[in-house]
C-alpha cells in the first residue's frame, strides 16, 4: 500500500483529502506545517507527498528544499491556492503543482499517476505541470 | 551732411491753434488707446491716429514690432491706400460722413478692424533682424531718436538710404519713430505721404516721435496684458493637469489597494471554498441515486465550481504582467485547454470542433497567460450558449501572426456593449468580475498582437486571438478591437 503525506494548514482541507485519498486505498498521513512534515518524511517514508506553499512558520517550498535535501528524491505535488507558482523557479524541484479546488480528480490523477511512473523503473520521472 | 535739431522748432513757435489740435489728437488716441488691452485694435488706433485727416494726417503708416524670441523687427500692421485714386476715395467717403477722429477711433472699438489688404500684405513681409547693423532702420530704433529719410539720407542720423528701403516702402521720402519704453526697444512706428507726395517737415516729425512716445507705451501694456492672460492660463492648465493627475494617482492607488485586497481575499477564500467543495461531492457520490438531497448538493457543488473560476480570474488578473515566453505548441495547447474544460462543455450540451492549421509553427508565447486567456474565451463562449450549440477552435497562421479563433452559436453580444467589452470589471453576468475579457486583451497586448471580434446577435460571437509568433522581435501592435 502506497504512502502519501498531506502538508496542508487548512484543517477541514486536510481531512477531506485525508478521507478521500483513504477511499482511493492509500495509507494517509498527515501534518499541519513544515516541521511537522520534515519529521513525518522521516518516520514514514511516504510514496508522495502533496504540500500546501503557505503555512504558518516555515512555508512548503522551503520544507521541500529540505525534505529533497535530506531524503532524496520523493515525488512532491504543491497544492496551493496560489496561480503565480508556476512561473517561479522555486517550484521547478516539484514534480507536479496542482491549485486548490473541491474537485480532486486532478490530484487522484497525478497521485496515481506518479506512483505508476515511479513504480517502474523504465518509466523517466515525469516533470509536468499537472494540469 | 548737416544734422538737424529735432527740438527746432520749438513749442514757442508753434501756433497756438495748432498746438491744441495736436494735445486733441493725443488726447483722443490716448483716450482710445486707454480702452482696449486687445493689441491688435491698439495698433490700429495708433496708425489710424498717424494717418486720419484729423489726425497727424499722414499718408500712410507701418508698425514693425520686435519679436523678443527671434529678436527680428517683424511688420505688423499698416494703413494707407494702395493708388491715389483709392486714397482720393477714401478721402471723399470720410469728408461726406464728418468723421471725427474721435468718431473713427470710436468705430475701431466696436466694430473691429477693417485691414487694407495690400499694404498689410507689404508690411507682413518685412522682416529685420535686430543683429543687423547696416541696416538704418535698426540703428535709428537703438538710437531712440526719429528720422526722416529725404534725398537719400536719414536725418538727423546722416545715415545713407538704400535702394532697398526706397523699394520698400515706395517712396524715398519717410519718417520713422522708434518705439521704446524705459531703454527697451518695442519697434518702429513708419509713416509716409507717398500718395500726396507731400514733403514730411520737421514739426511732422516731431509730433510722429512724441506720439510714438504714447504708442509705445499702450503697446506694451496690451504685451504685458497678454503676457499676463498666456501665464493665468498656463497656469489654469497647470492647475488641470495637477488636479487630473492627482485624481489619476489616487484612482490608482484605489485600484492598487483593491486589486492587492482581492488578491488577499481570493486566496485566503480558496482553502475553504475547496473544502466546501470537497466534501459536497464526496457526500453526492454516496447518496443515493433517488434521494432528492442530490439536487441540493449538486447546487452546492456547481456554485463553488463557479467561485472558485472567479478566485482564480481575480488571481490571473493580478499576475498577467511581464510574459515569460517560450517555444510552445499552440495546437497542443488549445487541446489541452479544451480537455480541462471537457466536463464542462458537456454539461452545457456543447459540440466542440476544432480545426487545427497542421503546418503551425512553434510560436514563442507565454503558455500560462495564453492558456488562461483561451478558457476565458471559451468559458464566455459556453455562457453564451445557455440552451447547447457548437464551440468551434481554429488554429491559422496570418502573416507574421499565430491566430487562434474561438466562435459560438450563442447568443451574441449588442452592439451598445462593444466598446466596453475589454474594460475592468465590465461584465453582463450577475456573478463575473468583469475582468475575463480585459485579461485576455492584456494577455494579447503583452504577445505584441491583437484582438478582433464579430457579433451577431442571435447567432452568436467569434473572437480571433492573433499572437506575434515572435513577440519579443516585434516592437509595436497594441492590442485592439475591431468589430463588424
Amino acid at each position: 500500500m502506497n504512502t502519501v503525506l498531506i502538508v496542508e494548514d487548512d484543517r477541514n482541507l486536510l481531512r477531506l483529502y485525508q478521507a478521500e485519498l483513504e477511499t482511493e486505498g492509500y495509507r494517509v498521513v498527515t501534518a499541519s506545517n513544515g516541521s511537522e512534515a520534515a519529521e513525518r518524511v522521516a518516520l514514514e517514508t511516504p510514496d508522495v507527498i502533496v504540500m500546501d506553499i503557505r503555512m504558518p512558520g516555515r512555508d512548503g517550498l522551503d520544507t521541500m528544499a529540505e525534505i529533497l535535501r535530506e531524503y532524496g528524491r520523493i515525488p512532491i505535488i504543491l497544492n496551493t491556492a496560489y496561480s503565480s507558482y508556476l512561473d517561479d523557479f522555486l517550484t521547478w524541484a516539484a514534480e507536479a503543482y496542482i491549485i486548490k479546488s473541491g474537485d480532486l480528480e486532478p490530484l487522484k490523477n497525478k497521485i496515481r499517476e506518479i506512483l505508476a511512473a515511479h513504480a517502474s523503473p523504465c518509466d523517466p520521472p515525469r516533470n509536468d505541470d499537472g494540469r | 551732411m548737416s544734422v538737424q535739431d529735432l527740438s527746432q522748432p520749438s513749442l514757442a513757435a508753434v501756433p497756438l491753434e495748432r498746438r491744441l489740435a495736436e494735445l486733441t489728437i493725443f488726447y483722443e488716441v490716448g483716450h482710445a488707446l486707454q480702452r482696449t488691452m486687445d493689441q491688435e485694435k491698439a495698433l490700429c488706433i495708433i496708425l489710424v491716429g498717424v494717418t486720419a485727416g484729423s489726425g497727424l494726417g499722414f499718408n500712410r503708416a507701418f508698425i514693425l514690432l520686435l519679436d523678443e524670441e527671434t529678436q527680428t523687427l517683424r511688420g505688423r500692421m499698416a494703413i494707407g491706400p494702395e493708388t491715389p485714386e483709392e486714397a482720393h476715395a477714401i478721402w471723399r467717403e470720410l469728408q461726406r460722413n464728418q468723421e471725427t477722429l474721435g468718431d473713427l477711433l470710436n468705430s475701431i472699438l466696436t466694430n473691429g478692424i477693417k485691414k487694407d489688404k495690400w499694404i498689410n500684405e507689404v508690411v507682413s513681409h518685412i522682416q529685420i533682424p535686430l543683429s543687423d547693423d547696416t541696416n538704418p532702420l535698426v540703428t535709428i530704433l537703438k538710437s531712440h531718436e526719429a528720422s526722416r529719410a529725404a534725398n537719400g539720407l536719414f536725418l538727423p542720423h546722416g545715415l545713407p538710404v538704400d535702394e532697398k528701403l526706397i523699394r520698400l516702402f515706395g517712396t524715398d521720402e519717410f519718417a520713422v519713430a522708434p518705439l521704446f519704453l524705459a531703454n527697451k526697444e518695442l519697434g518702429l512706428l513708419i509713416a509716409d505721404n507717398a500718395i500726396a507726395r507731400a514733403p514730411i517737415d520737421l514739426a511732422n516729425l516731431r509730433l510722429l516721435q512724441i506720439f510714438a512716445q504714447e504708442a509705445s507705451a499702450a503697446i506694451q501694456n496690451t504685451r504685458l496684458h497678454q503676457r499676463l492672460i498666456d501665464q493665468i492660463k498656463i497656469s489654469e492648465d497647470q492647475t488641470i493637469t495637477l488636479r487630473e493627475s492627482q485624481q489619476q494617482l489616487l484612482q490608482l492607488e484605489r485600484l492598487s489597494t483593491m486589486g492587492r485586497l482581492a488578491s488577499l481575499l481570493a486566496f485566503r477564500i480558496r482553502a475553504p471554498l475547496a473544502s466546501i467543495g470537497g466534501f459536497a461531492r464526496r457526500l453526492l457520490r454516496v447518496m443515493p441515486h433517488e434521494d432528492a438531497r442530490r439536487d441540493d448538493l449538486e447546487i452546492i457543488v456547481a456554485d463553488v465550481a463557479r467561485l472558485e473560476r472567479l478566485v482564480g480570474e481575480v488571481l490571473a488578473y493580478r499576475r498577467i504582467s511581464q510574459p515569460h515566453f517560450k517555444p510552445a505548441d499552440v495546437n497542443a495547447l488549445v487541446c489541452s485547454v479544451l480537455a480541462t474544460m471537457h466536463d464542462e462543455i458537456q454539461r452545457n450540451s456543447v459540440r466542440a470542433m476544432l480545426r487545427l492549421e497542421t503546418d503551425l509553427p512553434i510560436a514563442k508565447i507565454d503558455e500560462i497567460q495564453v492558456r488562461q486567456a483561451l478558457m476565458n474565451l471559451v468559458s464566455n463562449a459556453l455562457e453564451a450558449m445557455p440552451a447547447g450549440g457548437t464551440l468551434t477552435v481554429t488554429t491559422s497562421v496570418v502573416t507574421q501572426f499565430l491566430e487562434i479563433e474561438v466562435g459560438d452559436t450563442g447568443i451574441g453580444i449588442p452592439e451598445q456593449n462593444w466598446n466596453k467589452l475589454f474594460k475592468p470589471f465590465f461584465t453582463t453576468k450577475t456573478t463575473g468580475t468583469g475582468l475575463g475579457l480585459t485579461i485576455v486583451s492584456q494577455v494579447v497586448e503583452n504577445h505584441s498582437g491583437l484582438i478582433l471580434f464579430k457579433s451577431t446577435p442571435g447567432q452568436g460571437t467569434i473572437f480571433k486571438l492573433r499572437l506575434a509568433i515572435n513577440p519579443e522581435g516585434k516592437t509595436v501592435a497594441p492590442g485592439g478591437a475591431a468589430s463588424a
